[in-house]
């Protein structure tokens, strides 16, 4: 089990080998760090944080509107896309995009990666 | 009077290591635990005791790059700081320093030199860097007589003598003799995945000099900085504008919320950094309309801050409700007593009684707005989270 970590990071540098791909991480459900690829890691803690609120807010809100449970969220802003997914009940996976990349192939390998990360934690 | 370094660990032991006794690191592989010896020593020196080190894994000038990665300067103990050269005959490149072993695969030169050091140094605290790489090359049984006889002639004269062991699959009866024989003090160290946190911990597996306290506790290695203890989340919570973002931010040394018409819609987010504790805070939002965020975000709480406004005991039964939602009955929990600034502000036993809650919960005076009695609530709770001693 101690090496389920080591995994996990694999998982994550396959995910940023993706064209477009800035960032990664996999975080808890409820908001803990599991592992992180960013430049700058001192705000990976509360990237995590903010990103395990994002999809549950999000989640809480189509659920009690009878849509189910969202795939994913996807924040765009002029300078970046940030894509939050659920993988398992335990954890997600978030990806920041830059601007112009098309997001076709990013959102096919997050939905694998996001597959992954959930057996990897099960 | 020699201390380890590593936060928690010298109250756990009784205030520090007596001299001639030993300890050893007890450490998993793939674990950072190395840097225990490395801390035990340069505590060792900044309070103004002797030092040496055995360096069998790395060669000398490895180690003092080591110190400096982690922020620690030896150059002004230069005096106070021996190294025994057990690497560097090995790649054939002759030895700087006044202790060399020239022959580290032959336990009987190893034995020779380090009796030497013990009756020539004054008391010290002498570090083996790598007693398992010692083990590889002499081989485990020799090993262990010799290290009962360094250990015997340590307590003759005085010094404390610490060991790096690191855990390979040696035989039973070497592992068994580690951890149960040899030492007067064993130290594990070792990693753990629970759930999803994936951490490292330590904890005393014996210590003959006091009482054993069968306590873990998770900690980090910062570069520079050492061994850090680490509390991934600490939980802030209490009803609408008790103050609980004034109290993350005023707590941390930095932090982040989302907060919208001054009130918190999703979180507050704060880092600590405070007496060798490193400690993530999560703030809740206050109002019922968040439930659910509440809910999501207090999951796996090691600890839980729970803020009431002292002015304002209408709210206090919202207050125990939210203690339900976090699920804090069971874990380590306190409520703080906040805005103890303003006129008509409850004393911390009025809102007890009003709380009607066990005797053992402890109630905090503080004004997070000046940052009165934050850090002093921030120990309260870490003393309860590691055990309190």
């Amino acid at each position: 089990m101690a090496d389920t970590i080591e995994l996990i990071e694999k998982v994550l540098a396959d995910m940023k080998k993706v064209r477009g791909v800035e960032a990664c991480a996999a975080v808890s459900r409820d908001g803990l760090l599991i592992s992180a690829i960013m430049q700058n890691k001192r705000f990976a803690e509360s990237f995590a944080a903010m990103s395990a609120t994002m999809l549950g807010a999000a989640e809480t809100a189509t659920t009690e509107l009878n849509k189910g449970v969202p795939d994913r969220v996807i924040v765009e802003s002029k300078r970046g896309r940030l894509i939050t997914a659920g993988a398992g009940p335990k954890a997600l996976i978030v990806v920041l995009v830059d601007s112009n990349t098309g997001l076709g192939l990013v959102l096919l390998e997050l939905e694998k990666s996001a597959e992954k990360l959930k057996e990897l934690l099960l | 009077m020699v201390k380890t370094g590593v936060p928690r660990l010298d109250d756990l032991l009784g205030g520090d290591i007596p001299k001639g006794k030993s300890l050893v690191y007890y450490i998993q592989p793939g674990v950072e635990g190395e840097i225990f010896g490395l801390q035990t020593i340069y505590t060792t020196l900044i309070k103004s005791g002797n030092g040496v080190f055995i360096a069998s894994s790395t060669s000398p000038a490895v180690v003092r790059e080591q110190f400096r990665e982690f922020g620690w300067n030896v150059e002004p103990f230069k005096k106070k700081l021996t190294f025994v050269d057990a690497y560097n005959s090995l790649i054939g490149v002759p030895s700087e320093e006044k202790y060399a072993v020239l022959k580290p695969d032959n336990i009987e030169n190893f034995n020779e030199i380090i009796i030497k050091l013990l009756q020539e140094s004054p008391p010290s605290t002498i570090v083996f860097g790598s007693l398992s790489t010692i083990m590889d090359l002499c081989g485990e049984k020799e090993t262990i007589e010799a290290v009962r006889s360094w250990n015997k002639i340590a307590m003759l004269y005085d010094h404390v003598i610490v060991y790096n062991f690191t855990a390979w699959p040696y035989s039973e009866e070497t592992l068994d003799l580690i951890k149960n024989e040899l030492f007067n003090a064993v130290i594990s160290v070792g990693g753990i995945a629970e759930r999803v946190i994936f951490g490292q911990y330590f904890g005393i597996l014996k210590a003959d000099w006091t009482e054993k306290i069968r306590k873990s506790m998770l900690f980090r290695v910062f570069r520079p900085g050492g061994i850090k203890l680490f509390i991934p989340k600490i939980v802030v919570t209490g009803p609408f504008n008790a103050g609980k973002s004034t109290f993350v931010h005023s707590l941390s040394n930095r932090a982040i919320s989302v907060d919208r018409l001054g009130t918190t819609i999703a979180i507050d987010h704060g880092h600590v950094d405070y007496k060798g504790f490193s400690a993530d805070i999560f703030g809740t939002p206050g109002q019922e309309r968040f439930d659910p965020i509440i809910k999501l975000i207090s999951g796996e709480a090691m600890g839980i801050f729970l803020v009431v406004d002292s002015t304002n005991p209408e709210d206090f039964v919202r207050a125990k409700q939210m203690l339900k939602i976090t699920k804090s009955y069971g874990l380590p929990f306190i409520i703080l007593a906040n805005k103890q600034d303003l006129p008509g502000a409850l004393k911390p036993e009025e809102i007890k009684k009003l709380f009607n809650l066990p005797d053992d919960v402890q109630v905090l005076p503080v004004t997070a707005s000046n940052k009165t009695g934050v850090y002093e609530a921030f120990e309260v709770l870490i003393d309860k989270i590691t055990g309190g001693i």
